[in-house]
């Protein structure tokens, strides 16, 4: 890949910040006064990735990893300590408003929409700052409010939209200027169920057809997985894991979860399998399918009588990255 | 290029014009009010030193029609400020203090070229503005001024000026933002509009150990009091008539070195601050 194909490069970045500790005893006080106690918190230690154009890329981790330092690095918000940051070829805290009319950046807990003013107003104002020429707009505004279901919405107050309006809202108006890349940071907070579907069956639709790159933090590991293809982990700083989805649950060693409903009175066993949740004669194990053959499992259960149903399905990711993040923390990476 | 700097800039004051109409116009009774509040909140302050004036038949050397005039000079001042300063673009604390200049660095234009624009509002804070217009007129005519093309220039210099004193002050203030954001969101607010009726009051006739801190450590002497005097032709202590000039530069000088170290903390630190509330009206 040529160095231009590269639609975000991170060389060697590291980013750390500095916490004043406070002591709330007398003792903690005075001494604070004379020599006040500071703690480093390195959030990103020497972390390199690139990220290719169209690329659809997903960065997890757990809380206060350093996702949101990477997208505000990435959207130059802050200066790096070390290291280099290109995207789309420029630098984002040397080439910032040029970089800016290339780029779009979301926060799932903000809002870049008027308060006061209808959604379309709100629009307007950007295609005013973003100095987006008039047939770029017009064709824009059609795509989103079509594909987003705006038709609605465009003269409503934005104070007056529900959550998932407002994101939704947001999105079209981060697309009005035709970004190259989106940083989309937990886009799908707090949405319910049809508006997170919605959203997310936008954003792979923006990357499969424009072509748009996106990289896409969320704590919601399913919602991760059904969007990209690329999972970027970090933990404490670093990049704990950069591939695929199946070769991330490659690495827990393929854990299965299999559910049987008995309606014998006893638990069954599973020799080899890790019971993880019991409920009106429903259980659920985790088993690891590179240990023991699907036939042996079948056999044991076969055994136990009173076996009504047996469901064998892959674990959620959810439950793998729980895994990963309880050995990073106990291996202290 | 620097033509086509100011046509950008135009046109993002005109956007900004055009989202204050379309709030008059759609909230019009809520809009009026805000209109009607500060009408009132500038001339209950102006009125006040007016009417001791009128009462004691001037006050400190001043006649009644020039403190009038002074008046007009502070409501014009205000109406400049309100005008241009509607978006916590001037009361800047407030957008570092709540985390929100992430907001703006979003934006493809440079943050004095934002700040410049974001707070236009013609409609609903012109008011201030065109009263101290029609002020400004009555008082000149009572005193029998001889406007002239140079006097209205004077009269312009003296406005940028005084705005840029307001605007520097409150921009070196509300660098403790950057460190405080907390301690120091309302900063700007209060270096504004905490000391605004001081700088209502005529200093002729104080003694000097008054006078000279109100113009050299703290500049109220200089938003209203010493650049009427100049434009009625007789600026007080013996000063040159260019010293407002050489305090805005020492001060926007110094603003700018202590806010340029400010947002460098800010970008190098990041803010762990962020509270939505203000911000896009």
């Amino acid at each position: 890949m040529c160095p231009t194909a590269f639609a975000v490069s991170f060389e060697h970045v590291t980013k750390t910040f500095s916490q004043w500790q406070r002591d709330n005893t007398g003792r903690g006080i005075l001494r604070n006064l004379v020599k006040p106690e500071k703690k480093t918190i390195t959030a990103l230690d020497d972390v390199s990735f690139t990220v290719g154009r169209g690329e659809f890329v997903a960065y997890a981790g757990p809380n206060g990893a350093g996702k949101s330092t990477t997208m505000k690095l990435l959207g130059g918000m802050l200066l790096p300590d070390a290291g280099d940051i290109t995207v789309l070829s420029m630098s984002p805290q040397k080439q910032r408003t040029a970089l800016m009319q290339r780029l779009g950046i979301l926060f799932g807990n903000r809002t870049e929409l008027w308060w006061d003013h209808p959604v379309i107003q709100s629009f307007e104002w950007k295609k005013a700052v973003w100095d987006i020429p008039d047939d770029v707009y017009r064709q824009n505004l059609g795509m989103v409010t079509e594909l987003l279901e705006l038709g609605g919405l465009l003269k409503t107050f934005a104070r007056e939209l529900s959550l998932g309006q407002r994101m939704r809202a947001d999105l079209a108006m981060l697309l009005l200027h035709s970004p190259e890349v989106l940083l989309l940071d937990e886009p799908t907070l707090g949405l319910d169920v049809v508006a997170k579907r919605q959203m997310i069956g936008f954003l792979k639709k923006i990357n499969r057809e424009k072509g748009v790159t996106l990289i896409v933090t969320s704590h919601d590991m399913d919602d991760l997985e059904e969007m990209a293809e690329r999972i970027l982990m970090i933990s404490t700083g670093e990049i704990a894991f950069d591939g695929s989805f199946e070769a991330l649950r490659g690495i827990t060693g393929n854990l299965t979860r299999v559910a049987v409903t008995s309606g014998a009175g006893g638990v069954p066993r599973i020799r080899g399998g890790q019971l993880v949740s019991s409920e009106k004669g429903r259980f659920e194990y985790d088993v690891d399918l590179t240990e023991m053959t699907v036939r042996e499992l079948l056999r044991q259960l076969s055994e136990a009588g009173g076996v009504r149903d047996v469901e064998i399905k892959r674990a959620p990711i959810e439950q793998v990255i729980a895994g990963l993040y309880r050995e990073w923390t106990a291996g202290g990476l | 290029m620097a033509a086509s700097k100011i046509k950008r800039i135009l046109r993002l004051l005109a956007i900004s014009a055009k989202m204050d109409l379309a709030w008059l116009l759609r909230d019009t009774k809520f809009a009026l009010m805000g209109v009607l509040g500060d009408i009132l909140a500038n001339l209950s302050v102006v009125s006040g030193v007016y009417l001791i004036a009128l009462r004691f038949g001037g006050i400190g050397g001043m006649s009644v029609d020039e403190v009038l005039f002074m008046m007009a000079f502070s409501t014009l001042t205000t109406g400049v400020f309100i005008l241009f300063g509607s978006g916590n673009n001037i009361h800047i604390s407030r957008i570092i203090g709540r985390g929100q200049l992430e907001h703006l660095f979003m934006q493809p234009l440079p943050l004095k070229t934002q700040l410049l624009t974001c707070g236009f509002t013609p409609f609903t804070g012109g008011c201030n503005f065109v009263m101290g217009c029609i002020l400004l007129a009555v008082s000149a005519a009572r005193l029998e001024l001889h406007v002239t093309i140079w006097w209205l220039l004077a009269l312009l210099f003296y406005l940028a000026v005084t705005m840029t004193i307001i605007i520097a002050r409150a921009y070196l203030v509300s660098s403790a933002a950057f460190y405080a954001p907390v301690a120091a969101e309302e900063i700007a607010h209060t270096a504004i509009d905490g000391t605004w009726q001081l700088s209502t009051f005529p200093l002729s006739g104080m003694p000097l150990f008054i006078q000279l801190p109100l113009l050299v450590i703290f500049p109220e002497g200089l938003l209203a009091w010493f650049p009427s005097l100049c434009l009625l032709g007789r600026p007080p202590l013996n000063l040159t008539e260019l010293y407002p000039l050489a305090y805005a530069l020492v001060i926007s000088l110094l603003a700018g070195f202590i806010f340029r170290k400010g947002l460098y903390y800010y970008v190098k630190k990041g803010s762990n601050r962020y509270v939505p509330y203000g911000f896009r009206r």
